[in-house]
């Protein structure tokens, strides 16, 4: 490798891509719009109402028993069910009249808890075990529940994340794949020029200018994503694990950028592909943002094993123990692309 | 002398087009060879596998003495391609632009200003080449072709759709580089120009090489000089003569003319490659 070959094309594309008003216009507003739409949202997490239908109220229902709950009392069991039908109450407790006798026997009580179609599975985790938590202060004793729920449920419980945090992924992920325009179109414009050719016939290997593009590449799509996160503290907790993971987003996004710029003849085919693809990649951020919109097949999108690290290293203080299957799964991902990519790219310089 | 540029039964197709059908010629070092031929002819692709562009499906390209397939980068810093199609990075200055190719050629000190005033560009160098005319750009690719000093060059149209003025002074700078020692490869629908800067010529049709001889030797073999005459008759009105050139005959045709005739004007006029290609190929060079 000649390293001042690449040198010389990185300064290049950087110098170029900079001189492209549009594209670094859309560089230089997105990461000061998500900057002002981070700080303008909400930094406190909202106040949850649920309904309760409750005959006789326990003591420990009536006390002020979370910041982020607010039990609204209902009339009757079918306007609770109306009510949360119509997504009015994120949920409805319903407890049995006899409660109170069955905790003084010792007897477990019916408690029926209703959800609403829209309710998060995450959501529904924190009611249940809301409800547990409350039921334990009334008696003392610990409800049944497995082990595995407690462990999730202590974690969230009390750790609710204010929407503008859990937000931070989708931002940084959204300022990442962004950057797909920048080096898509810088690829594309040198062959649609026919400048590509005016480099292959200089003593360069192709590897080489392949590596220029891929370090610009990263380039581009690390330092606003990374920039971002750390503005908005999203690199308090695990700053390491979060910035490999990103940098390892970076790689993903060359290699994405290299398939769509052989895809592509000109720069409205590259915005065609850049939006699908953003578009698809910004799902399983989606889901962090609202838990339980996605279910498994989210597995399947490559931005998952990208998302998921750099939210539970930010939100959870995750360390590499926790998500190092993730990091692994994001290589994987980013060989595949970048080979798909330059071999791709080969045929389209050819 | 020892060949600069030796293509031995070189081929490509895409498909079922046949775009180089096993052509082989040699360019000798210094030397400038002019190959012609109408758009399609395989020109440009017979030039890409020379430059390495292109792996050849058949044969073999050879330059300064080394396989170009095993020897790509090594004879890329040798070389210099001006391409018909300007390729420059139209957002960046000219000195820019030739300073990142220096780079790219591993040359430390240039002095890219002295090369873009022999070019006619200084005092514009520090312009996005954006602005510049065509004429310009055109002269601006012909300096980043020899930004090396190349010991081979090719030029593949370096003059078209330029002005009488931009056109000279690129085949000035053609010259100097042939005198500086380089061989040079010249791609050109431009008859009179290949006339006057190649050595040789070799005409190109379909994918192969149909002549190759020096542009006096295809006028000898394919058309003959002749020389024109018009002559007064006796009722006073002008008649066209013509004696054919370099026969046998000559000398006593042009002694009979001048003798029994009322020659009035004369000249001579001898077929140009445009006419000669014609007649190899039964079509023109911008067919």
């Amino acid at each position: 490798m000649k390293w001042r070959t690449i040198g010389a094309i990185v300064s290049k594309d950087l110098s170029l891509y900079f001189r492209n008003r549009f594209i670094a216009l859309i560089t230089v507003l997105g990461t000061v719009a998500f900057l002002i739409v981070y700080f303008v949202m909400p930094s406190t997490t909202p106040v949850t109402d649920v309904g309760l239908y409750a005959p006789v109220v326990p003591s420990a229902f009536v006390e002020e028993a979370s910041e982020n709950i607010d039990f609204v009392m209902v009339d009757s069991e079918a306007v609770l069910r109306e009510a949360v039908t119509q997504s009015d109450y994120i949920a409805g407790i319903v407890l049995p009249a006899d409660i109170m006798e069955k905790f003084d026997k010792g007897e477990k009580p019916d408690v029926k808890i209703y959800f609403s179609p829209e309710t998060t599975e995450e959501s529904r985790e924190i009611i249940s075990l809301f409800i547990k938590g409350l039921a334990y202060r009334q008696t003392g004793q610990i409800a049944s529940f497995n082990e595995k729920e407690i462990v999730l449920g202590t974690d969230l419980l009390g750790q609710d994340i204010p929407l503008r945090e859990r937000m931070r992924p989708l931002f940084a992920v959204m300022l990442l794949m962004i950057e797909m325009f920048g080096l898509a179109n810088l690829i594309t414009v040198e062959v649609e020029r026919g400048t590509v050719q005016g480099l292959l016939v200089t003593p360069m290997r192709v590897r080489e200018l392949f590596a220029a593009k891929g370090i610009t590449g990263i380039i581009l799509s690390f330092v606003p994503a990374a920039l971002f996160m750390a503005l908005v503290g999203g690199m308090n907790n695990q700053p390491l694990v979060i910035l490999t993971a990103m940098l390892l987003g970076a790689v993903m996004v060359t290699g994405i950028s290299f398939l769509v710029a052989a895809l592509s003849k000109d720069f409205m085919s590259i915005l065609g592909w850049v939006f699908v693809v953003l578009i698809i990649m910004a799902v399983p951020a989606v889901g962090i943002m609202m838990p339980g919109t996605i279910t498994g097949w989210a597995k399947v999108i490559p931005s998952y094993y990208l998302v998921l690290p750099v939210h539970q290293a930010a939100h959870y203080g995750s360390g590499w123990g926790d998500v190092w299957k993730y990091m692994l799964a994001l290589a994987g991902f980013d060989l595949a692309f970048i080979s798909l990519g330059i071999i791709a790219l080969r045929r389209k310089f050819q | 002398m020892t060949d600069a540029i030796v293509a031995e039964d070189l081929a490509y197709w895409y498909g079922d087009l046949v775009a180089v059908d096993h052509i082989s010629f040699n360019v000798a070092e210094g030397e400038i060879l002019g190959l012609l031929g109408p758009n399609g002819a395989g020109k440009t692709t017979t030039v890409k596998m020379l430059t390495g562009l292109m792996r050849p499906k058949a044969g073999k390209a050879v330059l300064l003495g080394l396989d170009m397939a095993k020897n790509t980068e090594k004879v890329q810093g040798e070389i210099g391609v001006c391409f018909e199609e300007t390729n420059l990075y139209e957002q960046m200055s000219a000195l820019e632009n030739l300073r990142f190719f220096a780079r790219l050629f591993g040359i430390n000190r240039f002095d890219a200003n002295a090369l873009l005033k022999r070019v006619g560009l200084d005092g514009r160098e520090k312009d996005r080449v954006e602005t510049y005319s065509k004429g310009m750009k055109q002269r601006l690719m012909v300096a980043r072709s020899i930004i090396n000093r190349p010991r081979v060059l090719f030029l593949d149209e370096p003059t078209a759709g330029l002005d009488p003025s931009s056109s000279e002074s690129i085949r000035e700078i053609i010259k100097e580089e042939r005198e500086r020692g380089a061989t040079v490869l010249l791609l050109t629908h431009d008859m009179e120009e290949a006339d006057k800067l190649s050595d040789r010529v070799a005409f190109m049709n379909k994918g192969k090489i149909v002549a190759v001889d020096t542009p006096h030797n295809l006028k000898q073999q394919y058309g003959k000089r002749a020389l024109k005459a018009k002559v007064a008759s006796e009722d006073g009105k002008l008649e066209d003569r013509e004696v054919i050139m370099d026969t046998q005959e000559t000398d006593k045709a042009v002694q009979e003319l001048f003798a029994k005739e009322k020659v009035v004007t004369v000249h001579s006029e001898e077929a140009t490659l445009e006419d000669i290609f014609i007649k190899i190929t039964g079509r023109g060079l911008l067919g």
